[in-house]
Parts: C-alpha cells; sequence; structure tokens
C-alpha cells in the first residue's frame, strides 16, 4: 500500500514533530519544520527519504578563512603575500594600496577603495596569467602609480602596448594621470611550500 | 651600474622601488624558519613602502640652487622676535591641506586666525576698557593678545578682509563714547575702585570717631586722605580686591589694619 495512504488521519509517532527533537540524534538544537510538513499531510513526501529541513539557533563559530592558504602535502608554492593570513598586515606585511583618505578628518575612502578594486580586476584580465604577485597602488598628488610585476610570458613589444593601453584608458576613466611601474620576472617568486 | 653615475638621474622623481636600478643588495620580509629574509628580485614588500632615493642630500643640494634663484634674502634688520612684534604686530595664521586626489579644494582652509597684543593698539584707558568688554572671551589677559578667527566666508581672502574690518571697527567703536555708557554701574566695573566705595566711606569715618573721642586735634577729611595711614590701608584693600587673596595681599592687609587702628601693641 502507499505509504501516504496508510498514515492518514493519524498522528505518527514520528521524531519530527515539536520539541522531542531533543531526543533526535543530531547533537545541535535543530527544530524541525513542524506540522506544517510532516510526512503524513503531503502524498509527495515519502516517510522513508531523510527529507528534513532546520535552521541553526545558537552562535555560529566557524574556523575564519579570510585570505589563508590551507596547509597542504609540502607541494603547493606559495608567495610571501599569500602566505601571511590578514593578521600579520603591519607586522609582517604592508599595505598593498596607499592613499590619504583613511586618515582623520579626510573624505572619499569609499570612492578609492572601489576604484582599487576596479584597477585590480582590469589588469588582472588585461595581463591574463602574467601576474606574478598582487598590485600595489599609490595615489601621489594628482597621480594614480600602479606597481605591477608581472612574468616574461609574453614578448616585450606586447607588453609595451598592453602598458600604454592600460594607462591611457585608466587615465580617461578616472580623469587622472595614471602611471603603471613595470617589472619583470622569469618565473614566480615562491616565499614557501605549503 | 657604473660606480660615477650621478644618482640623481635614476631616481629624479619619487618612483617604486626597482631590484635592477638600484644595485644595493637589499633583503626584506619575515624570514622562513632557518632560512634568510627573502632577496630584492620580486620583493613586493620593497615595492609597497614609500622609498626616499630620489631625495639624497646631493639632489636636494640641486633642488636648492634651482630654487636659490626665485628667493630674496631676509631683512637684515629684523634680525629679533621684538624688532618682528614691533614693526608686524597683526599675525595672521592659515592652514594649507594637502591631500591625494583629483580636487585640490578643502574647505578647511578657508580659516583665519588674527592676533594682535592690545599694548601695540593706540588705546587709553576708556577705550581698551570698552574693547575688552566687546569681544569678551576671545581676549586673554595673562598674555594681552586678542585673538579673532573667522571662517563665515566661503574663501580665505575674504575671511581675512573680514578680519581686518573687525579689528578696524572694534579700536574705531572704542575710542568713542555712547550717551548710555554714562549709566555704569558699579557692577559693570571691571576691577575695584576704592575712591567712593564704601571701604572708603568707613575707614574715615571710623578715624573721624575715633580722634573726636580722643578730643585730639580736628582733622579734615581731605588730610586722612592724604595721609600715609590711609594711603596703605587703600592699597591693600584694591590688592586683595583686585588679585584675589594671596598670602602676601593678606599680610599686608594685617599690617596696615593694626596701623590704621593704631593697634602696634597687640604684637
Amino acid at each position: 500500500p502507499l505509504p501516504g495512504a496508510v498514515w492518514f488521519g493519524l498522528a505518527p509517532p514520528s521524531p519530527l514533530c515539536g520539541r522531542s527533537l531533543a531526543h533526535s540524534k543530531m547533537a545541535a538544537p535543530l527544530w524541525g519544520r513542524g506540522l506544517t510538513a510532516a510526512p503524513w499531510t503531503r502524498g509527495a513526501f515519502s516517510w522513508f527519504l531523510p527529507c528534513r529541513r532546520a535552521i541553526q539557533t545558537t552562535a555560529v563559530c566557524h574556523k575564519n578563512r579570510a585570505a589563508r592558504v590551507r596547509v597542504g602535502k609540502g607541494d603547493k608554492p606559495v608567495t610571501y603575500e599569500q602566505a601571511h593570513p590578514p593578521h600579520y598586515i603591519a607586522h609582517r606585511k604592508g599595505w598593498l594600496s596607499l592613499h590619504t583618505s583613511n586618515l582623520d578628518g579626510e573624505g572619499g575612502a569609499a570612492e578609492c577603495t572601489v576604484e582599487d578594486v576596479f584597477i585590480r580586476k582590469f589588469i588582472y584580465g588585461t595581463f591574463h596569467g602574467c601576474l606574478a604577485n598582487e598590485i600595489v597602488l599609490k595615489r601621489r598628488a594628482n597621480v594614480l602609480v600602479v606597481c605591477a610585476v608581472f612574468l616574461q610570458r609574453l614578448p616585450p613589444y606586447k607588453f609595451y602596448f598592453l602598458v600604454g593601453y592600460t594607462e591611457t584608458l585608466l587615465s580617461f576613466l578616472y580623469k587622472c594621470p595614471v602611471r603603471l611601474e613595470v617589472q619583470t620576472l622569469p618565473e614566480r617568486v615562491i616565499y614557501k611550500y605549503l | 651600474m657604473a660606480v660615477d653615475q650621478d644618482w640623481s638621474n635614476v631616481y629624479p622623481t619619487a618612483a617604486a622601488f626597482n631590484p635592477s636600478s638600484v644595485p644595493l643588495p637589499i633583503r626584506m620580509g619575515y624570514p622562513v624558519k632557518r632560512g634568510v629574509p627573502p632577496p630584492k628580485e620580486g620583493n613586493l614588500e620593497l615595492i609597497k613602502i614609500p622609498n626616499f632615493l630620489h631625495l639624497t642630500p646631493p639632489a636636494i643640494k640641486k633642488h636648492c640652487t634651482a630654487l636659490k634663484d626665485f628667493c630674496t634674502e631676509w631683512p637684515t634688520v629684523l634680525d629679533s622676535d621684538e624688532k618682528c612684534e614691533q614693526h608686524f604686530p597683526i599675525e595672521i595664521e592659515t592652514v594649507d591641506y594637502v591631500s591625494a586626489g583629483l580636487s585640490v579644494r578643502n574647505p578647511k582652509a578657508r580659516v583665519v586666525t588674527l592676533r594682535v597684543k592690545l599694548s601695540k593698539l593706540n588705546l587709553d584707558d576708556h577705550a581698551k576698557k570698552k574693547l575688552i568688554k566687546l569681544v569678551g572671551e576671545r581676549y586673554c589677559k595673562d598674555t594681552d593678545m586678542l585673538t579673532i578667527t573667522t571662517d563665515r566666508c566661503p574663501l580665505r581672502r575674504q575671511n581675512y578682509d573680514y578680519g581686518m574690518y573687525l579689528l578696524t571697527v572694534l579700536y574705531h567703536e572704542s575710542w568713542k563714547t555712547e550717551m548710555w555708557e554714562n549709566e555704569k554701574t558699579e557692577a559693570d566695573m571691571e576691577e575695584y575702585i576704592w575712591e567712593n566705595s564704601p571701604s572708603q566711606k568707613n575707614a574715615l569715618d571710623t578715624l573721624l570717631r575715633i580722634r573726636a573721642a580722643e578730643k585730639t586735634t580736628e582733622v579734615t577729611r581731605e588730610e586722612l586722605l592724604a595721609s600715609g595711614i590711609v594711603e596703605n590701608y587703600k592699597t591693600s584693600v584694591v590688592a586683595l580686591k583686585n588679585e584675589g587673596e594671596t598670602e602676601n595681599n593678606v599680610l599686608q592687609y594685617k599690617e596696615s589694619v593694626m596701623k590704621l587702628l593704631n593697634l602696634q601693641a597687640l604684637q
């Protein structure tokens, strides 16, 4: 017989309803959806399928995953920038973006940050696969200086064209002189293997 | 790099660190365990920090020699602070703000502060008191300095003109005497004046009654006023009221009262 038809009209002794969840197998307190979605109300739900939706009611405490490269088998090459998580900024790392907007009484921090994000994405895409490390942005009076370290994956004349293209386009976009200071390396500088 | 190359040609302006241009064996960064700090090739930390490779002493000398043509000598007459104060009594203070960005404008740059010592202005007693009453909090008694801060106009030059206008108006107004200034009461007085005060009346009355009781020679009020004992008492009372109670003032008052009432014997 169909499971739905058997239980129609009767309240089954299911651990899904109300407070009896305390006796369930799960350690974390989860409240089930209660009587509105009990398996006997709709024929589509099968009693035997493990369909359960619940919400977390206590504080969540996950591990911090921001800008961290997880330790592996020892074969993952990692640069100095990637190897140090954010709590080492101002202790072992400097800042990637330097401007005066974060000083006391100065404004424009949000605009600067949005510009920074756009420029990073733009250069990542224009010089795709050639970036050895993160880009350093410096704002000096009117000028925006972009310091980038590239790998020698393209012939030099292509690099020169892309640099000129970036400078012109960004100057027109941000209405200020944009200077790209470029260094090239034969391969990425590895700090350690994780 | 050649040893005799001019360094100010390698770094003429502020630029990021370039490991191939700088011939120094610099290392920067936290060392790996049992290792050394990373070398300068591809070192992002060296690029991140601002460097002063464009400001070596020979480069600064070159900047100074280039700027010398546009400079004039300091006037030899103004060789001390007092002379500067004597010739230029009004001090103007303005602040310029520099920041990285597209705009040079900063609304905080319009504030202008004017400072002048009242002793340098040509004021008589009434004018000085009236000016101090007019400016109120802007006058500091300890340094005798009047400070006017203007920021109500949008431009610095307008604020400066307004400040100078305020100073001119204050000066001229304090010299004028209005009709209603005759109604100045004792509560409006800035300092204590002994003439025609209750203290004077009481002292003279007491002395006259003492003289009358002892039946000595009759002395008039004017003679009493001119005598040294009453002058002494007057100076001590004025000092107490104007300067407050200090050790010296109170002792002086005690001395003068004893002399006044002839209480020497009670020492």
